[in-house]
């Protein structure tokens, strides 16, 4: 039997607990990487998902002037599947007008769109019918505003160099696409993307030909037509496989055109603002992740490290035996294959069924899955090797076995703190963290209307920089307290030890380098669990109010005035899961020549169905400003834009044209400026004003409210189904849940859903809190064990042995407690910050999740009062044992 | 004269598994008060359990064993029996005074006086100067030297030493000695040693020879 094998059988049969151990540490580092990789692997597919979704129209391809329109679709179905492909007009015309109750409005230049009036995807996915019918002739929510126009209206269209044609109003209809509806086909790269419109006619096709063909003969310049077309080539689930391909294809069918046309590549734009929202959700995720993976194999080097006395015995015993180096180095490297086998393995079926089962993600086995998988093992063995075969490599080269000092006694500082390394690492990480606080996560939007990531990868040096730097720091200060508070520590230490306490608290301080880096280990376990959970909570509860914002409530009814959606109310009320409604009025008042939202509220009470953010208010203080509203009659808040262009100060006369029920005519409405407001839930980005809804209704003649928000006590995606069945019946009203809502906010990174990562971080967290707590304190107390056998045979009883074991432990817990959760705060708080553009708005406080950190603390807890009784019971059943034998280990 | 350790037949035995092993097959002893014992024999040859079983370390697994002169088994240390091994058993962490006074401290003494007799203790011994050192910071024979100090400051009636000058050269080991028996001299103190070293052995009134796992012969 060859020696290798002798070693590896005496292995498997005397030292499995220690193989065991290094195993789950190896298991834990494959299994951490590799649920993150199937993570990120899922949420990338995701991503990508969600953008395709998102997009109504993934090609707006720009006819050039003579193109041929047949040969041009066939050049595309020859090169492209599809799902949908039309035509739509644009045609620019000087401007519209109306006259409405004896008043003649006319406004600037603008748009008419001719849209196939059958063509139902188009008024899915780009039109939002507010009122009247869905086909015809449909105005622009804002067009009508405008005109003062509404149903049944006529409006002049002012053509380019022809007579002026009129058109009757069937419809008025929102567009939320507007951005890639209008934007400029082919501007080169980098071009700022083009404003809509701000006056829009949609008409159908036929009319649209028959209006704007002359037109088209007179000024070319002026009618386009665009192909929209929606692909339906499935994608890789890669944003940036899938951006490539999306690319080429586009590519492919601009060349087919030969210069009949030019694509307009939606998809393609929105993609490549995913593929670098992917990167940067990497990071993210990798940030929350990786402090695991790294605290797993400090575990594991833990574990391994632990059993280096042994380990050293085994090697002056086989080197006066003659064994040379690479025989001792390829016996350690049987051990690492062992634990690497057995880590790797153990690892990615953990891996495996914690991923589907805890954090449901759904396994995407493409090139990122396989990647990470074949990244995870590659960790899981070179930890390994790096535990067991380097450190006996190391030692076989000294000259002598006896080169290992102890732990105790005057060691000389170590480097990292001679140079301050701590203190500059944390100076370098506040520097960034200033930075990051000035600039952040920011969407812009790229040329074909869609938004993208601009953002700053080095602001992540200052989470960073205080994980490793804060760490140190708590090292050192441990140290210190432990050097210099002996006295402190004996008084500290006297309720537990008794008169023992200064032979205690000296024991623990000659000790500290060994207790301060279990301390440390613990406190940085717990920094990793407090900061992910805290974080994660954070992010979790952020996603909501920011799809509440766009949204209102958990459920919101939009409908019109004529129809509005607050007569349902008593009906709504009686519906089971309806925690609370309210109502708010949505209507539109000129500000000078601006017409903007005008939003009417019960100030006191609309908090109780959506979430008032101070963000949203320009003092910060929303309580303190919906308070001031609901006491001014005419309070009016507006907008930052509005206050600076008007120069606006608190208590200003506001005077805004309102239109009045009676005779359809805006009339002047005075109000008096209360504050400023920046955001509000379902109100648009820019401009906008919030007053009371008695004061809007008592002056316009209608209380009329145009939108009801429902709080629900429990799963809105039920109760919406319910509201809609009760809001049905009236004309144009549209029902909207928050979950719903949330798939279609801009920043594909908020729209991945946290949960499955925190679920697994949380239990991996645990584990690892747990095992830092009991393990590094049952090693060091192992490694020590002869020391409390000496104890027991100079006749300590079982109470001085454990005034020893119990104070080591508590310091240990208490003190990595404490140290790891002021540090997770830290890096929770500086996440958050570093992140806040991903937020609208922005957390006002971290989210702290209570019975997770308590499961926590009682985990950990256990763990050391496990590691602590079983110590001092083996220290006492085995004296005879551990006197005899100085290397005596598990 | 009352007898410290009264032993008759006691043996010992570890259970280990299939294949137990027979530490000590039979001894029958007694210690009395002021008694020099050297006690040699082979490696392997039952010399430490001998020891553990008369300071109560162990408990055997034949015979009996009785201490009428000191109480029952939980009574013997730190303070009616001390013991001296031959690995370093200073408690690393602590210093040489911290080593000294603790089973003092074990035995609920006050602080102040516990150090007090622990430095009276290293002056005996001619080490007062090193009573802040780290056990780490002293040679072989300083080391038990101060595990001797450790064991006088309780001023136990029987000292159990087991091969204390293993590790430690001719000279330092004989100088050892000289310093414990000065330190005995007059008292009643039992001293009890185990030891491979025939020098030593003939500085003791007693000689008890183990062969086998067996007690073989006590000679004066």
């Amino acid at each position: 039997m060859s020696m290798l094998s002798i070693w590896t059988r005496g292995l498997l049969k005397r030292r499995v607990g220690r193989l065991i151990g290094a195993i789950i540490g190896v298991a834990l580092t494959v299994s951490l990487l590799s649920s993150l990789g199937s993570f990120i692997a899922d949420s990338d597919a995701k991503m990508t998902t969600k953008a395709v979704e998102s997009i109504p129209v993934d090609w707006q391809i720009l006819l050039n002037p003579g193109a041929d329109l047949a040969a041009v679709k066939k050049a595309v179905a020859d090169t492209t599947p599809y799902t949908d492909m039309y035509q739509v007009g644009y045609a620019d015309v000087s401007g519209f007008v109306a006259t409405t109750a004896g008043t003649t409005q006319t406004t600037g230049t603008g748009k008419v769109v001719g849209v196939p009036s059958d063509h139902r995807k188009f008024m899915q996915s780009e039109v939002r019918s507010l009122l009247g019918n869905t086909e015809g002739v449909l105005v622009a929510q804002q067009t009508a505003a405008n005109l003062h126009v509404t149903v049944g209206d006529t409006v002049t269209v002012q053509r380019v160099g022809l007579p002026p044609v009129d058109v009757k109003i069937d419809g008025v209809v929102d567009l939320p696409q507007a951005d890639s509806l209008f934007q400029a086909v082919g501007m080169p790269k980098g071009t700022a993307a083009q404003a809509p419109p701000d006056n829009v006619l949609l008409i159908p096709d036929q009319l649209f030909h028959q209006t704007f063909d002359p037109q088209a003969k007179n000024r070319p310049d002026t009618v386009k037509t665009q192909l929209h077309v929606k692909i339906s080539h499935p994608l890789p689930s890669d944003p940036s496989s899938a951006y490539d391909l999306v690319l080429k294809m586009a590519n492919h069918v601009e060349a087919g055109l030969a210069g009949s046309g030019v694509v307009g590549d939606n998809l393609g734009a929105r993609l490549d603002g995913v593929r670098d929202d992917a990167i940067y959700s990497r990071t993210v995720f990798l940030f929350l992740g990786l402090p695991g993976a790294i605290l797993a194999m400090l575990l594991t080097t833990s574990i391994a490290a632990s059993g280096a006395g042994r380990r050293r015995q085994e090697q002056a015993l086989l080197r006066t035996r003659g064994a040379t180096l690479s025989q001792i180095v390829a016996l350690q490297g049987a051990e690492a294959i062992l634990i690497a086998i057995g880590g790797i393995v153990l690892g990615i079926l953990f891996a495996f069924v914690t991923s589907q089962s805890i954090a449901s993600i759904h396994m995407v086995w493409n090139g990122t899955t396989i990647l990470w998988t074949v990244i995870s093992s590659l960790a899981g063995l070179l930890l390994s090797v790096y535990s067991v075969v380097y450190p006996a490599w190391k030692d076989a080269k000294k000259s002598t076995v006896a080169d290992a000092k102890t732990n105790v006694g005057r060691a000389r500082k170590p480097l990292w703190r001679v140079m301050y390394l701590d203190l500059i690492l944390l100076a370098i990480s506040a520097l960034f963290f200033w930075r990051a606080a000035s600039t952040g996560y920011q969407l812009v939007l790229a040329p074909e209307g869609v938004p993208k990531t601009s953002i700053h990868y080095e602001q992540f040096i200052a989470p960073l920089g205080l994980w490793v730097g804060g760490a140190l720091f708590f090292l050192r200060i441990w140290s210190l307290l432990l050097e210099q508070g002996g006295n402190r520590l004996s008084f500290l230490f006297r309720p537990l030890a008794g008169g023992l306490s200064h032979v205690v608290s000296a024991s623990l301080s000659r000790q500290r380098s060994l207790i301060a880096r279990g301390l440390i280990l613990v406190a940085l376990a717990f920094s990793f669990a407090v900061s992910t959970s805290v974080f994660n909570a954070t992010y979790n509860g952020q996603a909501r109010v920011d799809a509440e914002l766009t949204n209102g409530s958990d459920i919101t009814i939009t409908g019109t005035t004529t129809a509005s959606p607050d007569t349902k109310i008593p009906e709504l009320k009686k519906i089971p899961g309806v925690k609370d409604i309210q109502s708010m009025q949505h209507r539109f008042a000129f500000v000078g020549n601006d017409l903007q939202d005008i939003y009417g509220i019960d100030a006191q009470h609309v908090g109780q169905v959506t979430t008032m953010s101070n963000s949203y208010f320009g003092n910060n203080n929303a309580k303190q400003m919906l308070s001031d509203l609901a006491k001014t009659t005419d309070g009016v808040l507006v907008s930052q834009e509005t206050i600076t262009d008007f120069q606006l100060k608190p208590g200003d006369l506001v005077n805004l044209r309102l239109q009045n029920v009676k005779d359809h005519q805006y009339h002047v409405v005075p109000f008096h400026l209360v504050g400023m407001v920046r955001e509000f839930p379902t109100a648009p980005k820019d401009s906008f004003l919030i007053v009371n809804s008695a004061y809007i209704a008592q002056q316009t003649g209608s209380g009329a409210a145009e939108i009801v928000m429902v709080r629900a006590s429990g799963n809105p995606v039920d109760l919406a189904k319910q509201v809609e069945k009760i809001a049905s019946p009236l004309t144009g009203a549209s029902v909207t849940e928050v979950g719903s809502v949330q798939k279609t906010i801009s920043s594909s990174l908020t729209a991945v859903s946290l949960q499955g990562l925190s679920k697994l971080e949380i239990g991996y967290s645990i584990l690892l809190a747990a095992g830092f707590t009991g393990l590094i304190l049952a090693l060091g107390l192992t490694e020590r064990r002869r020391t409390f056998a000496i104890l027991s045979a100079l006749g300590g009883r079982k109470k001085h042995l454990g005034s020893f074991i119990w104070s080591e432990g508590l310091l240990m817990l208490v003190g990595g407690a404490v140290s790891g959760i002021i540090l997770g705060f830290g890096i929770a708080q500086m996440f958050v910050k570093v992140l806040t553009g991903v937020f609208d708005p922005p957390p006002e406080s971290l989210v702290i999740p209570f019975s997770y950190l308590i499961v926590l603390i009682i985990t950990a807890v256990l763990s050391m009062i496990i590691a602590v009784m079983g110590i001092r019971s083996i220290s006492q059943r085995q004296v005879v044992k551990s006197l005899r034998n100085p290397n005596l280990y598990f | 004269m009352t007898t410290l350790v009264d032993a008759r037949d006691i043996g010992c035995t570890y259970d280990n598994g299939s294949s137990p092993i027979v530490a000590l097959e039979s001894a029958t002893c007694q210690v009395k008060p002021g008694d020099r014992i050297a006690l040699v024999g082979q490696s392997g040859s039952g010399k430490s359990t001998l020891l553990q079983l008369l300071g109560g370390l162990e408990t055997p697994t034949k015979g009996e064993i009785a201490w009428p002169a000191l109480g029952d088994r939980d009574d013997l240390r730190p303070m009616k029996v001390g013991f001296v091994f031959q690995m370093q058993s200073l408690l690393a962490p602590l210093s040489v005074v911290e080593n000294v006074e603790l089973p003092l401290l074990l035995a609920q003494t006050n602080r102040g006086q516990a150090r007090k007799t622990a430095y009276e203790e290293l002056e005996r011994i001619g080490l007062r100067h090193l009573a802040d050192k780290l056990p780490e910071e002293l040679s072989g024979g300083q080391a038990q030297r101060v595990a001797f100090a450790r064991v006088m400051a309780t001023r136990p009636q029987l000292i159990l030493a087991d091969e204390p000058t293993g590790q430690l050269d001719h000279p330092t080991a004989h100088h050892l000695f000289e310093v414990l028996f000065e330190a005995l001299a007059g008292s009643d103190t039992a001293l009890v040693v185990a030891t491979h070293d025939r020098k030593v052995a003939e500085r003791f009134d007693t000689l008890w020879t183990m062969k086998q796992g067996r007690l073989e012969a006590n000679a004066s």
